[in-house]
């Protein structure tokens, strides 16, 4: 049960949030999907003065095609970046990710928006938008800036949507011609977050490969492979992209669901074997 | 603080003021003494408190009251207009026991309701994935997963009650 | 038409698949206001003062209270038997002096919303001294850990070695000794209806209500009675709709009095619905032992002697009966085993954790995992198969009932029958096969087997709350309409189909025009409630008795009518008709019409007029077998000793350490099954609370005596996903003892899947060439890839 009390406003366009959100500054929470925020406020760990609902703003629920880029709204909901066809098509591995958050309840509600901006450190989302280059649009009463994946998650829970600021849209750009990806995820229950993730994409011919992986630091970590696979997948150059994981999961963390040495240790493991699936899915 | 709140729940139009602090789960139970649904643990795990918001199952623990302002819902109380005259969904679960103490039963059937609305002919994986925002600790599931097959084969006979199994 | 032995589907399942039941939460009264408990925020803290002023500002607060108030206004809460020679304490509703766990109530506040009570609660400002908390049980024995209960002088609630014969000697005389460490982790219930109260008074006939998410409202009514120096005809505690209790809604917590002391006080409806975090703190906790075992054995698999020592780590004190269940840990050791010299050294510590509750399988499951990890060690040396090293030890069937060396009454039993059925099920022998083919794919399956006994209706002497007794009232209208009345009750369990079903049998109707009544104490007779499976057995039995003279009294009234003796006659399909002539029949209905509206009839005048009738049964098994307690001083807690095996196949992935469960089998012996449909839906129910342990749910408090697990974000509990299809069989060993031969089926299916599924992770494990016993729960990826490298670090460090 919340018991601090607290403002509620539900502006319809995006411009009123964005005003509403300067006026109130720290004092304000977004409120999107509210599957992390309102159990949040439940357990009072956030006592925000005034809640901005964004779920009556139509304009931030969007999937479109844009050339190279697949640009979603912030407020698409799980369930429907798990079942697009544009994402089905050109981000498999997006809709992979999608499919395995939460329950169908969860997806139903839950935003991509919310989930990029909680930035819980082995979210479903940010391995996949690493490997694939996004970008986020951020906006607020007064600007408008894109941000690159790398540059969006700054920390634990912490990304670089600063206050007044919104989280509108992000574009992630189609995978390549003939480029394998995957997305795997380890987890205690279904529906729990993943205890570690992992993202890969390979271009065809091994040109590039990116592997991230979440759960093993405050936020999820990139390795550019490309060097390891120059070959082609094999158990040496497997051995060294385990190793490569290993190395950049020097900051995990140890959790209830994972100590520090098993999330490194897994770190190798889901590397390996999201490496060995996206090399399988190249065309 | 106070604030409005017009819904249509069960194709029936309210309208109330509800406290801020109010998750929709409460509103439902305390304001329209709609007691069927259910709260379990108010984080958005347990299932519980599962209604039909605009057509998709939800968790109304994990949505503020006030943000349900012109939407649509329907609850366990929507589906059967008495304990006699029932669903074909929930007199599945009554003939096959998918249930014990009845307190997940309300969210069960109402994702068995999405489940069977999105797949009709749903495997026991796609079944038990369907339901896997709902948590019950009396039944272990398998009575509940032979009821929604029992269910899904009702809803494509008509409501009827499958040919033999 | 019989009723018992159907599958008939739950009385009450309509009604709660509508969403019409009705829970407490549900319940709405005018004027009804709201509680809010403050908790403790530290493990163990002294209460240096308590300031309510600013509460007491915020608008809508109507009252606040401190442990002051109700130390002045209230007795101690007496706890349930004072027979088990713990170490005593004094409980009241809110701590007094220190708080000894987080999450302990300190202090309440009632408001006119639950919004501004639980607002008025976070304004109380409560001063603490912060003390070291006792968080570890280990720690909590050595010279110098700080005291829970100062007065104690240790951390010992109590203690208690026994010895029979000489395991020293045997053990040093053995061919082969093993050895084991068993630890499973503190888990519970987790119902998915918390614990919630409705108090009300009537100040002008002096009565109070409760309405609890209870499990034994009689029992609570007595506690309550005594706690609140009120007459017990002065309370009333209703037990509506429960959503899920599995031990954990058994009283007294301190919630209870203190709602009903502050309705009493307000004169007005309180209600206090918890919050799944409050549940997870204070809402009664389990399982926490560690099991260090020795055994020695001979080449041909006899284990003749066993030595444990078992450490509980029970929680801070309290009114509340779960400590009792290291008692029971200990006391089944060796269960189905005929080890002749056996030592066990029990010792119950309390700590700064959440106090113990009951919970389903009450202890049971502790040993059983101990042993049967035992069972399967020997098996590994003697290398014997694990199913033959079971049965060279198990009791023979023409031993029943069997004395234990623990003073345990054994009443009925096939352990042969029911391993030989399971491992027949199962496959057993064709699984090497599958196993070999499965590596070839790649893959890591394990096969494991256990054999659990789960002995039910449990009796502890001058206990208000478990006793091997019931009683049943059983009416039959002047309409013919049979209403069922009983001290046991239901929180979500079945039981009352299942007595209608008894009642149908004896009285030759329908279960459909039964109605039966529970959980109300002004309405059925005093009775203990629902544990321990005891619900059939016992209320189940005294309806029977109860039913029965109804039957007879019928009969009678019938013979008259039909002119033929009362032995010529059947009561079936709602008449009571003359043996082989079908024809010749009276109605049911216009027999009772007869008894009440023609009382002065020649055919019913010689009967007392009524159709109305109220049995207590008492179990055997405790006068028969052994007094309590037995010339050796020794108690018998059971009536009766249902068991079974169980078999799991599961995969692990030796890289990842996660353990899927492919299948889980099992074979009871429930003795008479009255509703086969019930007593599956009741072992699935176990099965998964087994594996939730086996597997997944853990509280974990952290040195500080933090509980790390909360909410049900951090608490995990399986879903339909991560549990397989259950596969059941039965074979029936009637119970002696009571007339329905039947012996409970709520327990069952706890201990087997646990102990089952560790067998089953050793013996993948050992298709990869790896040794390994698992012993610590729960099995998370974590904790088995640990293992897992322990034994690859091992074997690289002594290559053979
Ligand atoms: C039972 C359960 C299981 C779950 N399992 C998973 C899982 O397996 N994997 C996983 O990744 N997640 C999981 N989640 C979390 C889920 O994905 C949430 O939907 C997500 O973390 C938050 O998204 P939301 O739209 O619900 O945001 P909200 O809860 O509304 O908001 C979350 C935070 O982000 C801020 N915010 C929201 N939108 C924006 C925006 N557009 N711009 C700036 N700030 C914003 C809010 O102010 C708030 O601080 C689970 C949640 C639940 C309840
Ligand atoms: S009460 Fe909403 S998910 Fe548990
Ligand atoms: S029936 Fe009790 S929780 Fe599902």
């Amino acid at each position: 049960m919340i018991s601090e009390e607290f403002e509620f406003r539900a502006p319809t366009k995006l411009a009123e949030a964005l005003s509403l959100l300067e006026r109130y500054g720290d004092d304000a929470k977004i409120l999107a999907g509210g599957m992390s925020l309102v159990p949040m406020m439940t357990l009072g760990l956030v006592r925000p003065k005034t809640v901005i609902s964004f779920n009556h703003i139509t304009d931030l629920n969007f999937v479109i095609d844009a050339k190279d880029v697949i640009r979603i709204g912030a407020m698409t909901r799980h369930d429907t970046v798990a079942h697009h066809d544009l994402i089905k098509k050109h981000l498999p591995l997006l809709a992979t990710a999608a499919v395995g958050i939460g329950d169908v309840q969860v997806r139903h509600r839950g935003t991509i928006g919310g989930s990029l901006a909680h930035a819980d450190p082995a979210a479903d989302y940010p391995p996949v938008m690493l490997v694939a280059g996004a970008q986020f649009r951020i906006q607020s009463a007064k600007g408008d800036r894109m941000v690159k994946a790398a540059e969006f998650f700054t920390g634990l829970m912490q990304t670089a949507v600063g206050a007044g600021e919104v989280l509108s849209e992000i574009h992630v750009p189609k995978l390549p011609a003939g480029a394998g990806s995957a997305y795997l995820r380890l987890h205690r229950v279904e529906g729990s977050f993943p205890i570690v993730n992992a993202a890969a994409v390979i271009e065809k011919g091994f040109k590039s490969a990116r592997v991230a992986i979440g759960g093993v630091g405050e936020s999820a970590v990139m390795i550019d492979v490309t060097k390891h696979l120059s070959k082609g997948v094999s158990d040496q150059s497997l051995r060294a992209i385990s190793d490569a994981a290993y190395d950049a999961s020097g900051d995990a963390y140890g959790d209830l669901n994972g100590d520090t040495e098993y999330r490194r240790a897994m770190a190798r493991v889901y590397a390996q074997r999201v490496i060995k699936a996206a090399a399988a899915q190249i065309r | 603080m106070k604030t409005p709140v017009e819904v249509t729940v069960n194709k029936k139009k309210y309208k109330v003021e509800v406290d801020t602090r109010m998750i929709l789960a409460d509103m439902l139970r305390e304001e329209l003494r709609l007691t069927g649904t259910h709260i379990g643990c108010g984080t958005g795990n347990c299932g519980a408190c599962t209604v039909v918001l605009n057509g998709e199952t939800v968790k109304s623990c994990c949505i503020i009251a006030a943000d349900a302002n012109g939407q649509e819902i329907t609850t366990i109380e929507g589906l059967s207009s008495s304990a006699t005259e029932l669903h074909p969904i929930q007199q599945a679960f009554v003939e096959n026991q998918g249930l014990q103490c009845g307190y997940c039963t309300p969210g069960m059937v109402l994702s068995t309701l999405q489940l069977l609305k999105d797949n009709p002919n749903p495997t026991e994986d796609e079944i038990r994935h369907g339901i896997s925002g709902n948590l019950c600790r009396c039944t272990g599931y398998q009575f509940i997963v032979q009821s929604i097959q029992d269910a899904a084969k009702r809803l494509s006979n008509g409501g009827q009650p499958g040919a033999s199994q | 038409m019989k009723y018992i032995g159907k599958g008939i589907p739950g009385k009450n399942n309509q009604i709660l698949t509508a969403g019409k039941g009705t829970f407490v939460g549900d319940i709405t009264l005018p004027g009804m206001c709201h509680l809010a408990v403050v908790r403790s925020p530290y493990a163990h803290a002294r209460i240096k003062s308590i300031d309510t002023s600013a509460a007491e500002q915020v608008p809508g607060v109507i009252t606040t209270i401190t442990g002051e108030e109700i130390v002045r206004n209230t007795k101690p809460i007496p706890t349930h038997s004072s027979a088990l020679g713990e170490k005593k304490f004094q409980f009241y509703a809110l701590a007094i002096g220190k708080a000894r766990y987080v999450g302990e109530p300190v202090a309440a506040v009632v408001a006119e919303d639950r919004f501004t009570a639980k607002r008025g609660a976070e304004l109380i400002n409560v001063i603490y001294e912060d003390l070291p908390p006792v968080v570890d049980a280990e720690k909590a024995l050595e010279a110098g850990s700080a005291l829970v209960v100062d007065e104690w002088g240790d951390n010992i609630l109590s203690s208690r070695i026994e010895v029979h014969g000489d395991p020293d000697a045997r053990i040093k005389a053995a061919a082969g000794t093993v050895r084991g460490d068993v630890r499973t982790q503190r888990y519970t219930g987790c119902s998915i209806e918390p614990r919630g109260y409705i108090a009300s008074y009537d100040r002008y006939r002096a009565k109070l209500t409760l309405w609890a998410s209870t499990q034994s409202p009689h029992s609570l009514r007595l506690f309550l009675s005594e706690t609140l120096g009120l007459r017990e005809s002065q309370i009333q505690v209703i037990e509506p709709h429960v959503g899920g209790a599995f031990g954990l809604k058994l009283p007294t917590f301190p919630e209870e009095p203190l709602i009903c002391y502050l309705a009493i006080k307000l004169e007005r409806p309180v209600r206090w619905i918890e919050e799944r975090t409050e549940n997870l703190l204070a809402g009664g906790h389990a399982r926490e032992m560690r099991l260090a075992f020795e055994a020695g054995y001979e080449k041909d698999g006899r284990v003749t002697a066993l030595k444990v020592r078992l450490l509980a780590d029970v929680g801070a004190p309290s009114a509340l009966c779960g400590w009792g269940m290291a008692n029971v840990a200990a006391f089944l050791i060796p269960a189905v085993y005929k080890i002749p010299d056996v030592k066990v050294e029990r010792i119950t510590v309390v700590t700064n954790k959440c106090p113990w509750n009951a919970y389903r399988a009450y202890g049971k499951e502790a040993s059983m995992l101990m042993l049967e990890r035992m069972m399967d060690m020997v098996a590994e040396r003697t290398g014997l198969d694990r199913a033959e090293v079971r049965l060279r030890n198990f009791i023979q069937p023409n031993e029943f009932p069997y004395k234990q060396v623990s003073g345990a009454s054994l009443d009925s039993g096939n352990y042969q029958r029911v391993l030989a059925s399971a491992l027949e099920a199962a496959d057993w022998s064709g699984f090497p096969a599958l196993q070999a083919s499965a590596k070839k794919r790649g893959e890591l399956i394990g096969i494991g087997l256990a054999y659990e006994l789960t002995p039910e209706g449990g009796c502890i002497p001058k206990s208000s709350l478990l006793s091997a007794y019931d009683g049943t009232r059983v009416q039959v209208s002047p309409k013919g309409e049979v209403t069922i009345m009983t001290g046991v009750t239901s929180p979500g369990c079945g039981n009352e189909t299942g007595i209608a079903q008894i009642v149908a049998d004896e009285l030759g109707v329908s279960p459909d025009i039964i109605t039966v009544v529970q959980g109300d104490t002004d309405t059925c007779p005093f009775g203990l409630g629902n544990s321990s499976s005891r619900s059939v057995i016992f209320g189940g039995s005294a309806a029977k008795l109860a039913a029965g003279e109804l039957r007879d009294k019928m009969s009678r009234v019938a013979a008259r009518m039909l002119e033929v003796s009362p032995e010529d006659l059947e009561l079936d399909g709602g008449k009571i008709v003359v043996k082989g002539a079908p024809s010749r029949s009276v109605s049911f209905a216009d027999v009772a019409s007869t008894i009440y509206r023609d009382a002065f009839t020649l055919a019913a005048c010689d009967e007392e007029p009524g159709l109305d009738t109220t049995r207590y049964f008492r179990h055997g098994n405790f006068d028969a077998m052994n007094k309590q307690p037995d010339p050796e001083g020794r108690l018998n807690f059971y009536s009766t000793w249902p068991n079974g095996a169980t078999i799991a196949v599961v995969r692990v992935d030796i890289e990842t350490g996660m353990v899927t469960v492919l299948r889980l089998l099992s074979v009871h012996d429930a003795g008479v099954l009255i509703n086969p449909m019930l007593v599956n839906a009741n072992l699935h129910g176990a099965f998964a609370q087994s594996l939730g342990g086996a597997l997944f749910e853990n509280l974990v408090y952290d040195e500080a005596g933090q509980l790390q697990t909360a909410s049900f974000m951090d608490y995990t509990m399986p879903t339909a996903v991560d549990l397989p299809n259950f596969e059941t069989k039965h074979e029936e060993t009637p119970s002696p003892f009571n007339p329905l031969g039947a012996k409970g089926a709520g327990e069952s299916g706890i201990s087997g899947p646990m102990a089952a599924v560790a067998g089953a992770i050793d013996d993948a494990l050992r298709q990869a060439g790896l040794s390994v016993h698992v012993m610590e729960m729960p099995l998370t990826p974590n904790r088995v890839w640990k293992y897992i490298v322990a034994a690859k670090n091992a074997q690289r460090g002594n290559p053979q």
